[in-house]
């Protein structure tokens, strides 16, 4: 089993009162709780101090987590032997064991044993997971298999960390920050107790041409000025592939050229849109012919772009 | 080897929970999310039902409650109001996404 400091995590001295080791954790929660926080590894942090904080500010749980000593953070160690007793109905080993499945459960006046009540089902607990997906996988659907640990119960009641693979169809049109569930592939169920359910939090790569706002799609379209000028017909890619795109003579920068349900679409039907938004290009090199022609143009257009300006600034 | 292939289900507005799966899912007492409607943190589909139904995006809200109920000792008045702030900066975030994938 690896030792976790969580006096050190919290910031509190091993004698602080419990005023004192509840609020660092307030301090810590708000600096770092995923859902008002921003930080860098904010989950990751909150998660440690919340199972620091679950333990040290329940005096039964307290007491059995000093009885293990000082160790340094994340050092292997085996608990005494008469500790062990305090969680387990028989032998068992806490190798593979994590102090907060140990704890998650226990105290709170109910003895160690985390079957005190033989009787009654225990449903299986939910997990979390984030998985991370490009925008063409968003686009088709995928499928991820996602490496999980997580804890199951021996016969002593004892909570052990076990690898679980589980593979997982991701329906088209996830979009960034999306939650899906998959029922039934959380922790199993005990005596009876339906299993929980494991929460997928998904998170859509940035793409190199692409960019989402929710189901609608935005890329950018360069074009030469004669283009924008003449109109053209032009090949655009789309996450579905390359299509041919009629673009209007007169076409402005800015403008937003919509294509109709290229966007990203889900199973259900919906789907969205592919705005492609114009930008004029302009060749930096000319050679002396090319400057010829826009010099040509130049004095045979009587186009003011800024025509607006005069009407404007008219007192 | 089988390799057993699950399904993923969106939580949004396709899908339907009665309030004890909301509960279930949020891991909180019935009870904290009846007040929670009643503060208007939750909407039923038809708040005048004998038996409430929610879409399956309220999921996602009442594991949000979950959490912070949990872990800032929050009484159902106060998470109410977090809950409404918390929603805000969403918004605000989407609005932002929605920006910045318009401009570039």
């Amino acid at each position: 089993m690896k030792y976790k400091d969580y006096y050190a995590i919290l910031g509190v001295a091993k004698d602080a009162g419990a005023e004192d080791i509840k609020k660092a954790y307030r301090k810590l929660a708000r600096k770092f709780h995923p859902d008002v926080s921003k930080e860098k590894d904010a989950e990751e942090k909150f998660k440690a101090m919340a199972e620091a904080y679950e333990t040290l500010k329940d005096p039964e749980k307290r007491a059995a987590y000093d009885q293990l000593g000082s160790h340094a953070q994340g050092q292997e160690f085996r608990p005494p032997p008469d500790w062990e007793q305090h969680f387990a109905r028989g032998q068992t080993s806490f190798d593979d064991v994590d102090l907060a499945d140990l704890f998650a459960g226990l105290g709170g006046g109910q003895g160690f044993r985390r079957r005190a009540d033989p009787k009654s089902p225990m449903p299986g607990r939910d997990y979390e997971a984030a998985v991370r997906v490009t925008l063409e996988q968003a686009f088709h659907g995928t499928e991820v298999q996602l490496d999980l640990s997580v804890p199951e119960y021996d016969e002593n009641g004892v909570a052990h960390r076990v690898p679980r693979m589980v593979t997982v169809r991701i329906p088209r049109g996830v979009t960034d920050g999306q939650k899906l569930r998959v029922p039934g592939k959380g922790g199993h169920g005990v005596r009876g107790g339906r299993a929980g359910d494991l929460y997928l939090d998904i998170a859509v790569s940035p793409h190199r041409l692409f960019r989402a706002d929710g189901l609608d799609l935005f890329v950018d379209l360069p074009l030469a000025p004669w283009e924008a000028v003449l109109g053209a017909s032009i090949e655009l890619p789309t996450p579905a592939g390359p299509v041919q795109l009629k673009v209007p003579a007169g076409t402005r920068a800015g403008q937003q050229l919509r294509l109709t349900g290229r966007g990203l679409a889900r199973p259900d039907g919906s789907a969205g849109n592919l705005f492609a938004i114009v930008q004029i290009a302009v060749p930096t090199v000319l050679d002396d012919a090319q400057r010829a022609l826009f010099r040509q143009l130049e004095e045979g257009s009587t186009f003011n772009p800024r025509a607006h300006f005069e009407r404007e600034a008219a007192p | 080897m089988n390799v057993e292939i699950v399904e993923a289900v969106t939580l949004d507005e396709h899908g339907f929970v009665t309030l004890d799966q909301l509960a279930l899912a949020a891991e909180l007492p019935v009870e904290e999310l009846r007040a929670l409607v009643d503060y208007g943190a939750l909407a039923p589909v038809d708040p005048a039902a004998t038996s409430w139904t929610f879409t399956a995006s309220w999921v996602v809200v009442a594991r949000t409650a979950g959490r912070l109920r949990r872990d800032f000792e929050l009484d159902a008045h106060s998470l109410s109001v977090v809950l409404s702030y918390v929603r805000r900066v969403e918004a605000l975030e989407a609005e932002l996404r929605a920006l910045h994938a318009r401009q570039g």
